[in-house]
């Protein structure tokens, strides 16, 4: 009786090593160990069997059962990672074509650069104020301390309209807007972004370009807080690598006036083309407010101080960007748009 | 402004190397913008005499010259036609590299050894503007006393550095190299050496019997000096003053004329020469122009007057243009025997303004402009009279013509130390900023805690205790200056709704893929007519520029579609074919004109599509851009800024498309318009193709938009939904049978979304077909199909009665 059943399980292991898929598998179980399987047919024989021999037989049986069954599960699972195997073979595509992209636009990169400088001082507690491209001549210069005929007018040779307006020349005018709508004395701090318009018109000036205008007012306000916001300013847009100098220049609306310099971002000072040899870049106009542009706006020079200063934006974003001549910032190539 | 190192060191020794002097110069508010090494490529080059010229044995253009050089006799080959024994030129001896690089060697010319060569103005790179006709041409000729074997830059006074200033309007004082050399002594520390003024005057005939000065209008003359210098000799001036004057940028002329530049250079004080024999009477009167009065100025021009001019006139005529240029009919020339010098101060403003009018700006009225020191004008008057005398060209008469009704004491400005450090942020002691003002040459004196100061009468700009800060601050160094932020209250920052709303909705048209662009405000009329803008629209009504840039400029934008236009056009004709673009800015909309107040400045978003919707890719479409695409770009707006509700209605607009326009309104108020612009307006803006353009009102979105909205509570049940195919004539609108499910299908409907549009096959001609997918939910329970059942009838119906629809089976 073991005789035949290890016959029987030798032929059961050389039919299932030849088993090339999971329906022939399942053929052998149930040729097998199915109900009316073989091994069920020994199983059925053991009554003819004496009392002595049943148990023993019955537990080779069972071993050759379970033996078989671990078999099958084996070669199951083989044969399963053998399919699964092709089917994910024959899936393969070419990962190397292009993915599908919804298409975004670009912001223009004056906008990304004045959003920049907008939320820098956003964050330093200054709010973003407006006012008319259109202006008075009063608000443009006279209450600025440039009246009529001083040579600075000539500096921003300006588009008239009439002899009354024109188009503003500099974003200062929001200074003084800002000041005559506020209380006189209270504390100021605003920047003041827009279109400012100039004669002008060359790889380095533009008849339209943008200005970011700043004015900070308050009691004890000093130059050394001008040094600071602005030096804090530069360190956030260019880094704080760069090097900051403050050098005394003549604004009619400021007293004392400074230019100022950051270090040469392209050379890094060592002296190129766009700074001219000089390792430095003026990028910003400054100064402590004239003591006659707060009494114009009914400010009390005695009682509170303050500073005001102007950039060019297009200038700020060339240096960023290194673009090389301005016209292309209005000349709306989306070649060049689509770069920022 | 430029001076030379050399000048400066007439006045004020240092050290300092250009380089350094420049910088420490511009940190102090006197800015150097170029150094500049005069004969800096001039080497081996030196003066030689001509001992001899022969004609050349075999070529008839070339001579052969001995030349002495002082150490040795040259002979020399050259082709030169302007040259005569005796004369000293400059020779370039063999080893030089001229500064074209062409390299001097001994090599022979058709036979002849030749030496060296004899050199042009141009073969020196000399800067042409400074020199004569006879002198750019041919060899250059050096004066005849010019000592030989001399290196040429020494002979030429190129020996020499040039700094350009780039000079601030405030600092009239620094357009003088004296005023120069005094920002240098403060920054050096080292004595300002003023020059000698005591001079030799002859004769008795006094200065008052020999001219008579007028002056008509004092408020534009505050003062008119003069002095009378007799048996003139004109000629050419000496070598020394022709470099100074040359360094300092200008052409020498002769020595009068020369002298009278020398001096406005050193001092400040511009000055005129005038050939005394030809003043009418003797006679000075400054006046204004009369109506019609022309005058010949030096350069030789007929210039008309106008009656607000100031001129300077003899008893019969005008003979200058007050501080802005002489007259010709007065000039010193070579007949000249006597003269009258002229120092004078003049209104800026009178004088701004004449050389504006005239198109003249000349050194003389740069300086007025800025402003000269009044109170020092006949500085100017000894300082040329005794360079004049000393030259043996001339004798000075006794005494000085002043006339001077605009005297004025010098200012004083009175200062609190304390005040100017909290001003500035520092500790400066009050002897550092008495120091620093002595060395400015204001006169200190200390009263208790207050400073009291009388400001040098050339420094007009120093009116105010802040005036004072800066002096110190600059000479101090705004460098050494601490840096602080601001104390005091927190400040919230921040930007207004509108301000918000645009970099909202830039990151919304970012995010629909389409690009910003920025345009020029200016326009031309010629636009409002391409955009078919009715003759009687308000957008007609554009505000004008009196100068504007160039002619295609000259008013400013009422409607932001040209240059939306403008771009596409230029872009296609770039071939880039594919295009979304938009722009948000301000248009000018006058109330009425001329201009009596500030026009609106609304802001508007206006864009433009064109091409394909998709970029070009192996697994995208090419379909082009149609009216929808535009169309969905304003609903996406729209619904990202939280404006529902809106209404869209076919529009009437001059630029669009009559069957392809639309209108989007809220409360009876325009939002703005989508469309396909007009075939005839592509046309005129060159656009070949279809163009589909949108503009809204930023302001009236302001209104209207909800940034922060609040939440809705997700469904806790599910939504049942049901199609609706129907049949419909085709001029049902869609929006007809939406407002027609929404009326109809109950209170559960929740959502309607149009999914299909369809004609064609097995749909009727003059029919089409629409699908609708609705959406029924409740937020308390779950719905059954009965409930839905009814309100789903009740719409079919109803669409079926009103548009005499059919459910497509």
């Amino acid at each position: 009786m073991e005789k035949q059943l290890n016959e029987l399980k030798q032929q059961a292991i050389g039919e299932l090593a030849l088993a090339a898929s999971a329906d022939k598998l399942n053929d052998l179980r149930v040729k097998y160990l199915g109900k009316k399987g073989s091994l069920t047919a020994v199983l059925r024989g053991l009554g003819s069997l004496t009392a002595e021999e049943r148990p023993r037989i019955g537990q080779v049986v069972n071993e050759i059962r379970n033996e078989l069954e671990q078999l099958i599960e084996s070669k199951n699972s083989q044969l399963k990672q053998a399919e699964l195997s092709a089917r994910l073979a024959s899936e393969k595509i070419d990962i190397t074509l292009p993915g599908r992209k919804n298409r975004l636009g670009h912001k223009h990169p004056l906008t990304t650069t004045l959003d920049r400088i907008k939320a820098t001082f956003m964050n330093l507690g200054f709010e973003i104020a407006d006012g008319p491209e259109v202006e008075q001549d009063y608000y443009n210069f006279e209450a600025l301390n440039l009246p009529k005929d001083h040579p600075a007018r000539d500096m921003q040779d300006s588009f008239y309209i009439t002899e009354e307006f024109l188009l503003r020349t500099h974003t200062s005018p929001v200074q003084v807007r800002t000041m005559q709508k506020s209380e006189p004395n209270q504390p100021i701090r605003i920047i003041a972004p827009g279109k400012v318009y100039r004669r002008d018109y060359d790889a380095t000036h533009s008849p339209m370009f943008q200005q970011v205008e700043g004015l900070v007012i308050d009691r004890g306000i000093s130059f050394s807080d001008l040094k600071g916001t602005l030096e804090l300013f530069i360190h956030e847009m260019f880094g704080n690598n760069v090097g900051v100098r403050f050098r005394p220049s003549f604004f009619p609306f400021t007293e004392p006036s400074a230019e100022v310099d950051i270090s040469c971002v392209i050379c890094s000072g060592s002296g190129c083309r766009v700074c001219k040899g000089t390792g430095w870049l003026e990028i910003l106009g400054s100064g402590m407010v004239h003591p006659r542009v707060l009494e114009m706006s009914n400010f009390d020079p005695q009682q509170v101080s303050g500073f005001a200063f102007g950039m060019g934006v297009e200038r700020i974003a060339m240096l960023i960007y290194g673009i090389d001549d301005l016209r292309l910032f209005y000349d709306n190539d989306l070649r060049f748009l689509r770069q920022f | 402004m430029q001076a030379s190192i050399k000048w400066l060191k007439d006045y004020v020794d240092f050290k300092e190397s250009p380089e350094v002097l420049a910088e420490m110069l511009t940190m102090a508010g006197v800015p150097v913008e170029g150094i500049n090494y005069l004969g800096k490529d001039l080497e081996k080059i030196v003066t030689g005499k001509i001992l001899e010229i022969e004609r050349h044995p075999n070529a008839d253009r070339l001579s052969i010259c001995k030349v002495d050089v002082a150490t040795e006799v040259l002979t020399i080959v050259t082709g030169a036609n302007n040259i005569e024994v005796g004369q000293v030129v400059p020779v370039a001896l063999v080893g030089a590299v001229l500064p074209s690089g062409l390299k001097i060697a001994q090599s022979k010319l058709r036979g002849v050894l030749s030496s060296g060569m004899l050199c042009s103005a141009t073969e020196l790179n000399l800067d042409l503007k400074m020199l004569s006709a006879e002198e750019k041409e041919g060899i250059f000729i050096l004066d005849h006393a010019t000592a030989i074997g001399v290196d040429i830059k020494q002979a030429l006074g190129l020996d020499d550095v040039v700094l350009e200033f780039e000079l601030t309007a405030n600092r009239a004082d620094c357009f003088s190299v004296l005023g120069l050399a005094r920002e240098v002594s403060v920054l050096t520390g080292n004595l300002l050496k003023k020059p000698m003024l005591s001079l030799k005057e002859e004769g008795d005939e006094k200065v008052a019997g020999l001219v008579q000065i007028k002056i008509n209008e004092p408020s534009l003359c505050p003062r008119f000096t003069g002095r009378v210098l007799k048996n003139v000799k004109v000629g050419p001036s000496p070598a020394w003053l022709k470099h100074r004057i040359q360094a300092a940028g200008m052409r020498s002329i002769n020595n009068v004329v020369d002298v009278t530049n020398f001096v406005m250079l050193e001092l400040g004080q511009p000055m005129h020469a005038y050939d005394y024999n030809l003043l009418a009477r003797h006679t000075i009167i400054v006046r204004k122009a009369q109506p019609g009065e022309r005058i010949t100025t030096l350069d030789g021009a007929k210039r008309e007057l106008s009656p607000e001019m100031l001129v300077i006139a003899d008893e019969v005529q005008a003979v200058g243009v007050a501080g802005v240029m002489g007259g010709l009919a007065t000039e010193v020339t070579a007949n000249t025997q006597n003269v009258l010098l002229e120092a004078a101060a003049f209104n800026n403003v009178s004088i701004r303004r004449t050389a504006k009018a005239l198109g003249l700006r000349s050194e003389a009225s740069g300086r007025f402009e800025r402003g000269v020191d009044t109170a020092n004008v006949t500085r100017a008057l000894d300082r040329a009279a005794k360079l004049l005398e000393e030259m043996g060209a001339c004798r000075v008469c006794p005494g000085i013509i002043d006339v001077y009704p605009g005297f004025e004491l010098p200012r004083q400005v009175s200062f609190n130390p304390q005040s100017i450090n909290k001003h500035l942020g520092t500790d400066v002691p009050t002897p550092v900023m008495v120091d620093i003002l002595r060395r400015l040459e204001f006169e200190v004196e200390i009263d208790g805690d207050n400073v009291m100061t009388t400001v040098p009468t050339w420094r007009g700009d120093v009116q105010y205790p802040a005036d004072i800060a800066e002096e110190v601050a600059r000479i101090y160094g705004f460098n050494h200056i601490p840096s602080t932020t601001p104390s005091g209250n927190m400040m919230s920052g921040g930007q207004s709704s509108v301000q918000s709303l645009i970099y909202e909705m830039k990151n919304i048209l970012s995010g629909a893929g389409l690009d910003e662009i920025i345009s020029f405000s200016f326009t031309h009329p010629d636009t409002l007519d391409k955009l078919n803008i009715p003759q009687d629209d308000c957008l007609r009504l554009a505000v004008p520029i009196l100068n504007p840039i160039t002619d295609d400029f000259p008013i400013l934008r009422t409607t932001l579609l040209g240059g939306i236009l403008e771009t596409v056009a230029r872009n296609v004709a770039r071939k880039n074919d594919d295009i979304r673009i938009y722009e948000i800015g301000s248009v000018y909309l006058p109330e009425k004109l001329p201009l009596e107040a500030l026009p609106n400045e609304p802001i508007m978003l206006c864009g433009a599509m064109v091409g394909k919707r998709n970029e070009i890719a192996w697994n995208q479409g090419r379909d082009h851009i149609d009216f929808y695409d535009a169309k969905g770009v304003i609903e996406l707006l729209l619904g990202r800024l939280g404006i529902a509700d809106f209404k869209v209605a076919v529009a009437n607009h001059y630029a669009l498309h009559p069957g392809k326009s639309a209108s989007f309104s809220l409360n009876e108020e325009i939002l703005g318009y989508v469309g396909e612009l007009h075939p005839l307006v592509a046309n005129v803006f060159d656009l070949n193709r279809k163009v589909y353009i949108f503009e809204l009102n930023v302001e009236v979105l302001a209104r209207y938009a909800v940034l922060i909205g609040k939440y809705t509570a997700l469904p806790k049940y599910p939504a049942i939904s049901r199609d609706l195919a129907l049949v419909l004539p085709e001029a049902v609108t869609a929006s007809q049978v939406d407002e027609a499910i929404r009326m109809n299908a109950g209170e559960l409907l929740s959502e309607v979304r149009l999914f299909d549009v369809y004609t064609g096959e097995q749909v009727p001609q003059g029919f089409k077909s629409l699908a609708f997918s609705l959406t029924f939910q409740s937020s308390d329970r779950t719905l059954t199909d009965s409930e839905i059942d009814g309100h789903y009838k009740n719409t079919v119906v109803y669409i079926e009665e009103t548009f005499g629809a059919k459910l497509r089976s």
